[in-house]
Parts: structure tokens; C-alpha cells; sequence
């Protein structure tokens, strides 16, 4: 079904609730909550990228205040296993043990009345080390004698996965063959609002109460009971207002663990909030790929078989829940994309590395396939000396094949993508642009094609075996006895208005008024259990959850509003918040009252469970949705300086039913200035000693106001067969396309003087060496 | 060390350690959290108030720089006609996400719309690139403002 556009429901674009405190300044989040007492923590990290530990002399007199691993010897190491054939585990301690594997390791806990006080005493610890040498490269990490970074075992890498098939005759019949070596930089994810952890113990509960940041706070509280040896019924999870998410927040961290013991040996409320310094030195985490890709087409452009050859940079540990293989594995199996490919052939492997452990960023995999994918094929249309539209067009899946499954079992549930290829074209002034290039100006036009898999459950992540798997998603749907509408969810909303769209699904089934709809999530005491907002999940399991919890609630309200009425419950409908039997009707306000207040007037037969529903929901099948979208931009290229100004950006998407169109559009625009940072201006370098080079903000370039343009989008909506309204996981979609996009723009723009860019980001100095690699 | 200065209207005087920095003043002393910390090295804009009438980063200005001053947070500007048009304006063109940058990003859209009443969406974004946003991509940041800054146009023809 595609929902009306008009009321409050499913498919307005309903202003937010959560927007009034925000606007106010009355957000709360971790760093402004601080109860009486409060120690703030501050951590000694490890300044080298590897060397063994051999201690931390502690301040004189400060010895009770400083914590090492051997202090806190409760706490077990962190373990993100994957249950994929050959996986090799690695222990990540909350406190380096041993040795040190990554710049900004935590090494100690040093606890104070302020912060400024605990950096002190970090600064007045000594630590003795000895240093090890360092792999500081994905590649150099595979070398033969590479210095080992988990001793046990035979290489560094975590992970290596493979699909053989002989591709060997295809030099023989391709009209084009291209090879590309193509990487993409490490970076940090950067939310404005850095990690903040404030753990307290309640002595009368005998709970440990975590105040957190985190996207997850089910997992997180699964993840700190089986680190700390606590039922999980010992510990609650809060995970208040947060400040940006993106990946960044959906991790068990060390300091989580150790403000968590802290608090219940000091009898404390024990806070630590992240600084710049430490999220740029200690966590750039993301993003970081190498890819080796050949691909042979025909004439008209149908490709007949890719070769990749992927390497990702997984840093030191296996990060907890997602591990250290989800992006290198996945990319198997999400690098033909939105085409047809007839013959693939893969090999990945999830290097380790003395740096930060990888997590998921917005995007996850696929930001780094969509970009070699989509460059090659500009390389190939190249080659061939076709438009890039169309050696796309002649690959792409079409609407009559859905719903398909292409060659690695990748299934894609609705959606037309030729014809979002076509309106992205039509979108830009392509022959004005090719004049300009014939009158030898630097500018350029650059498409991206391609596929979000959002929203999958069960049936694709059970082989992955890492440490959760998501199943039924439940909401829990209960009125007040005033008649409010209260909907508890055990997703997390840090931006995308789930405050607002959940509240939009409530109203779509019960009628309930968005504003006397109340959304509660955040809280594991609180809340169903929940894997959390991660996977562009969020409105297709919590949105069909609260469809659900709300439809049996109704059903409930029905039978008690037929009673009142004296009527038929047959006879009976729901709707605007009320129940009608003809002219007569009452209002869910006086069911909830005569549940709550005068069940004197209950029907004998009345459902026991009352107005409170809890409900489960999946897709059938669950192997997730797929939105889409075609990017479309003109890039203009200063030869002289190398920098690169975005002319236009024109994105088609299709998220299926847009459960709020205007929220939608937030998502996709924040996701492509993500995208266009990934593209132009963000990146962590780290030297051969495995440093990290950018300490600052004025460093770690993120895109401001003047480096985003006014981009356009235009919709399509194309319902996904599969879910509860049609809507589709839509939130990371923004991300992937960008560096694709532009960079291929930027080749097009450089293609008259034979330069090419290969590496992201395309900073100036990047650029101007590609020019220069072309003069030479 | 002592200090005195003017906070939301009202005349304060407060204990503070010489390096502490405006934005811990007002979060931790005044409990006024509506102040932001972003990046504690003045890039990010996610802390700034409006000091002596001009937008200043709080992390930037150390306790004993701020006495005799008069610093106006998020939560003074609650019945300002100018922040309440910004407001309206946020919501309407979904100006904010997660809520973290919005409160520096209205200081900063509040002294816009008062200093450049003329201003193109070229100028606006150029003003604005002091402030972070890592949500929406700033088009409904621009738009709120330009919104705001031709309706009082209008409303002054």
C-alpha cells in the first residue's frame, strides 16, 4: 500500500516532537547529568601503536585513585567472535594486559573530583614500556615476517573469504578490460557529541545503573553482563539524548567497563566523557579499504565478470557486537550491487593492524564497494567510449526481475533502477557540460548507482554468528488512564525522529493525536529487549512492531468501547481515536478511563491482559529491504590548485513508503555531507609508526556549511513487498554514493588530460599528483 | 579564584579554577547544559554564546577572561522574538537531528539574522562555517535562516 499524504499518519511529513527541548537547549545527554559525588575519570592511554606493557608506576599518594588491569581484575575481556569459518578470536581487555596494540589503548583509570583534576594525575603516571615494531599498513600487515600483533597466531588477519571461479577466458572475448588499485583513507565518524559513560551502583536495587551513549543499550547491557559476570537482571542501561551516532555508538566500549567497575568498587557515581583529542587519536575506526579490481565487459558495455581483491583495515581487536569481519565479509556479497553480474570472483581479508579496531560507519561496507565499483565502471565506459549512463543501464537489474536474486544470494525486494539512473541524468545538463569540456574547462560529471540492504534480520545474520543476532523486534503499546498513548521501544533515536515516526505509526493504527502519543526508548528497564538502531533497521522493525502492538491494542479498546456503547462488537469501528457504532461513539480516552478507573463498567468477557500490548514483528522473509538511488554530480576541478567545487548534486532515492517524507530528506542529506566528506576532505593518516596525524578538528577536515551544496532529491516510491507499510531502511543511504559520485566527476573533469584519482579522499595534493602522474 | 559576571540577566558571582573555561562554568557551576562542548578547541562552534553582545566559543575563553562580562546561554534566549522566528524556522525546514549543534547554531543564526539582514544564501553558509553540523547536511539550517531573515525584509517594507 502507499499511505495517504494528508493527517498525521504514515506518510506526512509531521514537524518533530522532540524538536521543542532540543531547540530550548532542554536535551539531556550523558555529559549533563551529574549526580551528587560524582568522580570523573580520566584514562592514561598508550602513546605508542605496539609495545609490550611492562607497568604504570602510579603518582605518590595517588596510588588508590589510579587503576590498572590487575586492579580490576573483575573484568573480562571483550570477545566478538564470528561464528564464519575461520575467524580467529582476539581478547580485548577493558585495561591493556601485556601488550600495547593500538595508539590510545586505555592503560589505566585515573579517578577525581573534575576531570582537569583526573588529567592530572594521568599526566604524573609513568609508564615503561617496550616497544615493539609496528604494522601500521593493511597491506605490509600481510607481508611475509610482518611483526605479529596477537602472538598466537599465524598472521594478521582475522578473517579471509573467497569465491573461486576460473575467469581465465575472458582476456580472450572482453572488448574491455580494466584494472584499478583503489583505497580508501581511515576515518573518525566524528558526532559532534563525543562517548560519555556515567555508571552508578544502587545499592538498594544491587543494580548497576549505566548511563551511556550508545545506539544499543540492550546489547550493551548483554555485552557488560558477560564481561563483568553479572545477570543481566544486576545491570540497566540508559542511554539518554545523544549527540549523533552514525556507528560511532553502537560498540561495548572498555571505558564502559571500567567506569562500570569503578562505581561498584568505590561506592561512586563514576563518569567519563569523551574528549575531541581522545575520539580523533584513540578512535578513528572506520572506513579504511583496499581493493584490487578487474573487470571485463563487452562492446555495448555488459560487464561479464569482476574480480576484487579486498583488503580492510580491522585495526587491533574484534569490536563487540559487530566484530572485526563485518565490513571485509560483507563485501563478497554486496559488490555486484544493483547489477546483473554473470561470473564473480572474490578474495577479502579483515587484516589486523596496530590501529583502532573497525567499526561500522554509516554506510558500512558499502561506501568503499559502491566507490570501486562505480570507478570502474566509469573506467570501462572509458575504455569502450561509452556514456557512463549507459554501460550502467546496460547492467542494471530490471523492475520485471524482481524480486531477484542475484549470484551470491543477495535477495532484492522491489524498485526500479534503471529509471532512477534515467531521472538523475535527465536531472543535469550533460551536453552543456561536454561543451564546456570541449572548450578545455576542468569540469565533469559523475553518476553513482546503487543498493542499500537495510533491515535484515535473522535469516542473514544468524551465519555470521557474531555476539547478537536480531529476531522478532518488539513494542509495547499501553495507554495511561488519562488515555495518553504510550509506545516503549527498545530502538534508539539520536536524530533520526523516531520520537515523531513511531508516534505517526501509533496514530496510522489507533487514531491517537502524534502530540498525546508518547515515545520511550533509551532505557533498558523500560523497554523490550532489543538489538538496537543500527542496519537502517529502525522504521521497518520498530516502525512494523509498533503497527502490530498497536493493532492488538485497538482490538482490546474495540471489544471495551463496544461494551460501553451497548452495541455489536461487529457492529463496531475504530478510528480518529474513537470507537463509533453508528452516530454513537467513545472516545479511547474513557476506554482507558473505565479500564483503569470504573472497571465496573467492563464487558465479563474483557481481555485480562487490559491496554497494555507487547508484540513481535518480523518481515517475512527478513532478508531485508533494498532502497536505492542514483547520484548525480558536476564537479568543476582548479587544475592550478587541485581543489575540487561541487556545481550540483542531484540524488534520486527510493526508500519505499516514506513514513515521513521530510525526515527522509534529513537522513539523506546528512548522509551524502557524510559522503561528500568521505569523498573530498576526511581522513586520518597515520605514519609508519602507527601515529595518528590529526589531533584537531582543524586537521580532521569535516564539510561545513560552505562545502555542502543545495542538493536536490527527488523520490520515488516504490513499496518493499515485504514490510509492514512498504517503507524501506533508508538511514545509511545518504553515505554510500558521494565518494563514487564525485570522484567519478572528478575523472571525468580530468579525462582531456589523461589524469586519473584514485584514492580518497580527493584532497588537493591528491589531485595535483594526478595530474602530474598524467604530464609525466 | 572569585569572579563576577552577568549570566542570563542576572549578576553572579562564582568559585572557579583560573583554567577552567566558560563552557564547564556555565554546565557545571550554573547547571546551564544547554551549553554544548564539541571539540573544547574552538572548530566545531557546538559551544557558543553570546558574550558582550558578539557569538564567542565558551571553550575558547578562560574563567578569568570572562569577569565583569555579560554572557547570554541557549537558555536566555527563551523569550527572545528573534530566536523564537529561529525556532519556528528549525523545526519547519528540519534544521537539527540530534540536537547537539543546535543550540551554538541559533547564537550564531540570531546574530546572522540581526547583523546581515541582507544577506544571500551564499553569505549565510560563509557565516555558518564555524559551526559544525554532522546531521543534516545544513540545507534546513540555511533555509531556517533565510527564512527568517526575509520575513523580517517583509516585514519591514
Amino acid at each position: 500500500m502507499t499511505a495517504p499524504r494528508s493527517g498525521h499518519g504514515v506518510g506526512a511529513s509531521l514537524r518533530r516532537k522532540e524538536d521543542a527541548r532540543f531547540l530550548l537547549g532542554r536535551g539531556r545527554y550523558v555529559g549533563d547529568i551529574r549526580p551528587a559525588g560524582t568522580l570523573e575519570v580520566a584514562f592514561l592511554r598508550s602513546p605508542v601503536a605496539h609495545a609490550r606493557l611492562l607497568g604504570v608506576t602510579k603518582p605518590a599518594g595517588a596510588e588508590q585513585r589510579v587503576f590498572v588491569a590487575a586492579d580490576l581484575p573483575e573484568i573480562g575481556p571483550i570477545r566478538a567472535n564470528s561464528a564464519l569459518p575461520g575467524f580467529r578470536v582476539s581478547e580485548q581487555p577493558a585495561l591493556a594486559q601485556g601488550k600495547l596494540r593500538h595508539v590510545g589503548e586505555v592503560i589505566a583509570a585515573c579517578v577525581a573530583p573534575s576531570r582537569a583534576e583526573a588529567e592530572d594525575l594521568v599526566a604524573a603516571c609513568e609508564l615503561d614500556y617496550a616497544a615493539l615494531p609496528v604494522v601500521s599498513d593493511m597491506l605490509a600487515a600481510r607481508a611475509p615476517g610482518a611483526p605479529l600483533i596477537h602472538e598466537h597466531w599465524p598472521d594478521n588477519a582475522f578473517l579471509e573469504t573467497r569465491r573461486d571461479e576460473d575467469l581465465s577466458d575472458l582476456d580472450a572475448v572482453a572488448a574491455a578490460k580494466v584494472v584499478r588499485r583503489l583505497r580508501t583513507a581511515r576515518q573518525s565518524m566524528a558526532p559532534i557529541e563525543g562517548r560519555g559513560v556515567l555508571a552508578e551502583w544502587d545499592p538498594r536495587l544491587e543494580q548497576l545503573v549505566v548511563t551511556t551513549a550508545t545506539q544499543q543499550p540492550h546489547v550493551t547491557k548483554t555485552g557488560l553482563a558477560e564481561c563483568l559476570g553479572l545477570d543481566e537482571g544486576q545491570i540497566r542501561v540508559v542511554s539518554p539524548d545523544v549527540g549523533g551516532g552514525f556507528g560511532y555508538k553502537a560498540i561495548l566500549l572498555a571505558e564502559e567497563l571500567a567506569c562500570a567497575a569503578l562505581a561498584m568498587r568505590l561506592g561512586r557515581p563514576v563518569r567519563w566523557l569523551e574528549d575531541r583529542l581522545e575520539q580523533l587519536t584513540a578512535n578513528a575506526n572506520c572506513r579504511e579499504h583496499h581493493y584490487e579490481v578487474t573487470a571485463w565487459a563487452d562492446a555495448g558495455g555488459k560487464l561479464l565478470g569482476v574480480e576484487v581483491n579486498a583488503t580492510v583495515d580491522a585495526g587491533a581487536y574484534s569490536a563487540y557486537p559487530f566484530s572485526a569481519c563485518l565490513e571485509a565479509a560483507q563485501i563478497g556479497s554486496i559488490f555486484p550491487g544493483p547489477y546483473t553480474l554473470p561470473r564473480f570472483r572474490f578474495h577479502t581479508v579483515s587484516a589486523c593492524t596496530n590501529k583502532p579496531p573497525i567499526l561500522p560507519y554509516r554506510g558500512v561496507a558499502r561506501t568503499g564497494v559502491c566507490y570501486a565499483m562505480e570507478t570502474t565502471l566509469d573506467a570501462l565506459a572509458r575504455q569502450l567510449k561509452l556514456p557512463p549512463e549507459q554501460v550502467r543501464q546496460a547492467n542494471l537489474v530490471p523492475p520485471e526481475a524482481m524480486p531477484y536474486r542475484n549470484l551470491v544470494g543477495k535477495v532484492f525486494d522491489s524498485g526500479d533502477y534503471p529509471e532512477a539512473l534515467r531521472r538523475a541524468v535527465a536531472a543535469v545538463d550533460v551536453a552543456g557540460i561536454r561543451a564546456r569540456q570541449a572548450a578545455g574547462e576542468a569540469v565533469g560529471f559523475g553518476l553513482a548507482v546503487f543498493c542499500e540492504q537495510g533491515a535484515h534480520g535473522t535469516s542473514v545474520y544468524h551465519g555470521w554468528g557474531i555476539p547478537f543476532v536480531p529476531g522478532f523486534e518488539q513494542a509495547q503499546a499501553r495507554f495511561t488512564p488519562d488515555g495518553v498513548l504510550e509506545i516503549r521501544t527498545g530502538v534508539h533515536s539520536h536524530g533520526q525522529g523516531l520520537e515523531t515516526t513511531l508516534a505517526q505509526v501509533a496514530h496510522q493504527i489507533l487514531g491517537v493525536d502524534p502530540a498525546r502519543v508518547r515515545v520511550v526508548h533509551g532505557d533498558t528497564a523500560l523497554t523490550p529487549y532489543s538489538t538496537g538502531t543500527w542496519g537502517s533497521r529502525a522504521m521497518v522493525m520498530a516502525g512494523g512492531a509498533v503497527a502490530e502492538a498497536c493493532t492488538q491494542l485497538g482490538e482490546r479498546a474495540l471489544a471495551i468501547g463496544a461494551a460501553l456503547l451497548q452495541a455489536p462488537r461487529a457492529a463496531c469501528v475504530l478510528r480518529d481515536g474513537a470507537v463509533h457504532a453508528g452516530e454513537a461513539k467513545v472516545t479511547l480516552d474513557q476506554v482507558a478511563r473505565t479500564w483503569f478507573r470504573s472497571p465496573q463498567n467492563l464487558p465479563a468477557d474483557v481481555d485480562r491482559g487490559g491496554l497494555e500490548v507487547t508484540a513481535g514483528y518480523r518481515p517475512d522473509p527478513d532478508t531485508g529491504t533494498h532502497s536505492y538511488a542514483a547520484h548525480a554530480v558536476v564537479a568543476k576541478v582548479d587544475t592550478e590548485t587541485g581543489c575540487v567545487t561541487l556545481e550540483s548534486y542531484v540524488i534520486v532515492e527510493d526508500g519505499g513508503t516514506l513514513v515521513n517524507p521530510m525526515i527522509v530528506d534529513g537522513q539523506v542529506l546528512g548522509g551524502t555531507a557524510q559522503g561528500i566528506g568521505t569523498a573530498l576532505y576526511e581522513e586520518m593518516p597515520f605514519d609508519s609508526e602507527g601515529q595518528p596525524l590529526a589531533g584537531t578538528l582543524a586537521d580532521y577536515l569535516l564539510p561545513g556549511a560552505t562545502e555542502v551544496p543545495d542538493i536536490r532529491i527527488d523520490h520515488m516510491e516504490t513499496p518493499s513487498p515485504w514490510t509492514r507499510f512498504g517503507q524501506k531502511g533508508i538511514g545509511e543511504s545518504g553515505a554510500i554514493g558521494p565518494p563514487a559520485a564525485i570522484l567519478n566527476a572528478i575523472n571525468d573533469a580530468l579525462a582531456g588530460r589523461g589524469a586519473e584519482v584514485l584514492d580518497l579522499p580527493a584532497t588537493p595534493a591528491r589531485v595535483l599528483a594526478a595530474i602530474e602522474r598524467a604530464l609525466a | 579564584m572569585k569572579l563576577s559576571l552577568t549570566v542570563n540577566g542576572q549578576a553572579t558571582t562564582l568559585e572557579a579554577e583560573p583554567r577552567t573555561h566558560l563552557a564547564d562554568l556555565l554546565r557545571g557551576e550554573l547547571l546551564l547544559t544547554g551549553t554544548h562542548i564539541g571539540c573544547e578547541h574552538g572548530v566545531c562552534g557546538a559551544c557558543t554564546v553570546e558574550v558582550d553582545g558578539a557569538p564567542a566559543r565558551s571553550c575558547l575563553l578562560h574563567a578569568g577572561a570572562c569577569a565583569g562580562a555579560s554572557v547570554r546561554s541557549i537558555e536566555g534566549f527563551a523569550e527572545d522574538p528573534v530566536m523564537a522566528a529561529l525556532r519556528e524556522g528549525f523545526s519547519a525546514e528540519h534544521a537539527l537531528q540530534c540536537g547537539y549543534c543546535t543550540p551554538g547554531m541559533l547564537v550564531v543564526a540570531r546574530d546572522i539574522v540581526l547583523r546581515l539582514p541582507h544577506a544571500d544564501e551564499a553569505r549565510v553558509r560563509e557565516e555558518l562555517a564555524g559551526n559544525l553540523c554532522r546531521c543534516t547536511g545544513y540545507r534546513g539550517i540555511v533555509r531556517a535562516i533565510l527564512g527568517v531573515l526575509a520575513a523580517r525584509r517583509g516585514a519591514a517594507t
